[in-house]
């Protein structure tokens, strides 16, 4: 088993009309026993940017950890928070230093940008970035995940029906994963507000 | 046989020149130098009462050509070092923006090794530790500042520190630093009670700030910040803006000229 099917996790992300969502499921396992069903895979670092790691769980704790004190000195001398393509030019510049000895994680970035257009963008374990207008994905089982999200994805979906299609994406996609699933948490970005909503799916 | 002691005088002469050397009489000539360098630089005092604390700071650099939107220049005495602990320097400032940079990473690297906030006296001695080492090693001179750290940690609440050039810091009810500082401290002794509120503290202080300060308060001549817990229970460290001082500021230039007026 590849060591990024170690623990197992599965994460979407999807883009809609002024406003991201970004899921994942909530399965803490290793190997193919499941430990605990409360541990997210999505972090968020500021008030409109979430943070997705998939992947080796140690290493996505780790690497959200240092995340997490780089952006706070940013805050301190900036006086202000990072903007979404400055935090993932941050993480691919993180995971880059690593070349040789990397994170075994998969990030996506989630986000809106000051003028409330939304931020997506994926990364694999050693920085190289790919941005996105429609949707991101990471996790065990990516083809399932892209296939739902391909068909489901449409332009400018307002903030209740992006929730409904990633929602839908995410529960469906993980149903052949033996590895992610579990339940699954999402969060809806907007201009004013965050809405997160955890959701009951199958529980195997 | 040959002379081995000097006799002169002034033996300092020959002992100024390292750093991290004792004289004679066992004292430290650049720490104290350090010291007096700070005793000309803007004066900052602080007060810890029981729901949270304030600190108060003289601005020196008051030009109008001074861009106050730019980071860095909008404030020249406050600032926050994580999100529960805040300082106020007097001093050198470049050597505080130093200072500074190190207590910010200082609180960082606890808080990714212990995925816990720093205690306030942890960072204090972190930081402190730092300033000792240049009056020991290294022949480099001290760093010219002084430090009022405020902050709250669930270990012991609210807490008021201070340090200096030595590397030596002090827990305090009430503290000031910079010009001023002995009579400030003065005044402080005698007006500080026990169970202040921050609403009594705050006027405290800028009373203290005017009898410091040789003209008359005005906003863009200083600096207010307090450390408190807003109703959800979280830390919160406010930097007041113009319109926020003025009333204290008001109120200690009328108590100034009611008293100017009363002495013969």
């Amino acid at each position: 088993m590849s060591i990024f099917e170690y623990n197992g996790a599965a994460i979407v992300a999807m883009a809609g009309k002024n406003c991201v969502a970004i899921g994942s499921d909530l399965r803490f396992g290793v190997q193919l026993q499941t430990i605990t069903t409360d541990c997210p895979k999505v972090f968020q670092m500021n008030d409109k940017l979430f943070l997705g790691l998939s992947g080796l769980g140690t290493d996505a704790q780790t690497l959200h950890e240092k995340l997490v004190f780089r952006h706070n000195l940013y805050k301190l001398r900036e006086e202000r928070s990072m903007k979404p393509t400055t935090f993932a030019h941050l993480v691919s510049s993180v995971l880059y230093e690593r070349r040789f000895g990397p994170y075994f994680a998969g990030p996506v970035i989630a986000g809106l940008e000051d003028n409330g257009t939304p931020y997506l963008c994926g990364m694999d374990s050693i920085g190289a970035m790919e941005t996105a207008k429609d949707f991101m994905v990471q996790g065990t089982s990516p083809e399932s995940l892209y296939g739902m999200c391909e068909s489901m994805w449409r332009e400018d979906m307002e903030p209740e029906e992006l929730f409904e299609t990633l929602a839908q994406c995410l529960l469906s996609g993980v149903d052949r994963d033996a590895l992610a699933g579990w339940g699954s948490v999402v969060h809806v970005i907007t201009p004013d507000k965050v809405i997160t909503r955890t959701i009951k799916g199958r529980m195997d | 046989a040959a002379q081995l002691f000097c006799t002169s005088a002034n033996m300092s002469r020959r002992y100024d020149s390292r750093t991290t050397i004792f004289s004679p009489e066992g004292r430290l000539y650049q720490v104290e130098y350090a010291m007096e360098a700070i005793s000309n630089a803007g004066a900052a005092m602080g007060v810890l009462a029981k729901d949270g604390v304030v600190l108060v700071a003289e601005k020196k650099i008051t030009s109008k050509l001074l861009d106050t939107k730019a980071v860095g220049v909008r404030r020249e005495k406050m600032y926050k070092l994580d999100d529960h602990i805040a300082c106020a320097v007097a001093g050198i400032t470049a050597d505080a923006n130093i200072l500074i940079n190190i207590c910010r990473l200082a609180a960082q690297q606890y808080h990714l090794a212990y995925q816990d906030p720093i205690p306030v006296e942890q960072l204090v001695q972190s930081v402190c530790d730092t300033k000792q080492g240049y009056t020991q090693f290294g022949g480099q001179r001290p760093f010219g500042v002084s430090l009022l750290y405020a902050g709250w940690d669930e270990h012991y609440g609210f807490q008021l520190y201070q340090s200096d050039p030595s590397g030596n810091y002090g827990g305090w009810k009430a503290a000031a630093i910079g010009a001023g500082h002995a009579a400030a401290n003065n005044v402080l002794k005698t007006e500080y009670k026990e169970d202040i509120t921050l609403a009594e503290a705050i006027p405290l202080l800028v009373k203290v700030l005017s009898k410091a300060m040789d003209t008359s308060l005005s906003a863009d001549k200083m600096e207010i910040a307090t450390m408190t817990k807003d109703a959800s229970g979280k830390v919160v460290h406010r930097i007041f803006d113009s319109a926020e001082m003025q009333p204290f500021i008001d109120a200690a230039n009328a108590e100034k000229a009611a008293t100017g007026a009363a002495a013969p």
